[in-house]
């Protein structure tokens, strides 16, 4: 649950979600789920020549299972905060 | 203050819980490899990683030579969420005993 | 909310909203949203397959105006590969109708997309 807690807190900020297609697609986070599934709006491809294939596309549903990255915004991250979440997520997960 | 508890590894995760705060290595599938500080990860192994570098590895045949061409492309990410089903190994900074 | 309910994902219209998905195989697919579950499978109606390439004819549209089984067999027809399916999606957006009606696809040029590798 760490990471879908914290993505929740991100809501409303740009983030570059990278795909395991290496479409990369730009865009404010608008909404996320327990799978992280990813809806985001306002949306760009970043190589728009490369891949023209969602030009008219300007909101979208990212399926969680094909995300290999997201770009955070550098004041997204609160490290001290993280370094918490993830102690206590070891603790309680095992 | 680290209890005997929490600095002892028992199960392969503890090696990473160890390794929070810490430059780590990470090699992915399709050829990626990260190198970065561990901020935050899951039993998934999804993890938030910090001035990473990413190095990725092509291999291409030449037309004429057929010869391997092996190329590596690097980038610098200051803040990466690594979702963990790509990872394959996942190394700790050397320490010296 | 969650990125599944209708409302967040915007499509209150169900049955007017025009989508674009891209298939894990690196198909793109635009047709009407008939509907959708959890696992994120679709219904799509007059859906067409948009098929991508960088030679002269660029890029050819397939016409289908059936729903989402007769588009299974046009795809397979087209693909000629039955063992990839449609079921797994890995990016659904809306499309914007008027964006997409200024769209020269006959002038578009791309590579197809690459299959998503796990």
């Amino acid at each position: 649950m760490l990471f879908f807690s914290y993505f929740k807190e991100l809501v409303g900020k740009e983030v570059t979600v990278e795909l395991k297609n290496d479409l990369a697609i730009r865009g404010i986070l608008h909404s996320v789920d327990q799978y992280l599934n990813i809806k985001l709006e306002n949306t760009r491809v970043v190589d728009q020549d490369k891949y023209p294939h969602m030009l008219s596309v300007r909101n979208c549903f990212i399926r969680g299972s094909v995300v290999r990255y997201v770009q955070l915004p550098p004041d997204g991250v609160d490290i001290d905060i993280l370094h918490d979440a993830t102690r206590r997520e070891a603790r309680g997960g095992g | 203050m680290a209890t005997e508890e929490e600095s002892t590894v028992r199960e392969p995760l503890d090696l990473i819980r160890l390794s929070l705060d810490e430059r780590i290595y990470v090699k992915l599938r399709s050829d990626r490899e990260l190198r970065g500080k561990l901020h935050a990860y899951d039993q998934h192994l999804n993890m938030i990683l910090g001035d990473v570098e990413e190095v990725i590895t092509t291999v291409e045949i030449d037309d004429e030579t057929y010869e391997e061409i092996v190329r590596t492309t690097r980038r610098t990410v200051p803040f990466l969420f690594v979702r963990g089903d790509g990872v394959i190994l996942v190394s700790p900074p050397l320490r010296t005993a | 909310m969650d990125p599944t309910s209708k409302y967040s994902m915007g499509f209150v219209f169900i049955g007017t909203e025009t989508i674009s998905v891209i298939t894990n195989d690196g198909r793109h697919i635009v047709g009407i949203l008939k509907g959708f579950d959890q696992a994120t499978n679709i219904i799509l109606d007059e859906s067409h397959e948009r098929v991508y390439s960088t030679k002269n004819r660029g890029y050819f549209d397939c016409h289908s105006t059936f729903s989402v089984f007769k588009l299974i067999i046009l795809v397979f027809w087209i693909a000629v590969d039955s063992n990839s399916g449609i079921q797994i999606r890995s990016v659904v957006g809306e499309l914007d109708e008027e964006l997409d009606a200024n769209l020269d696809l006959s002038k578009l040029r791309a590579h197809p997309l690459k299959p998503v590798i796990h």
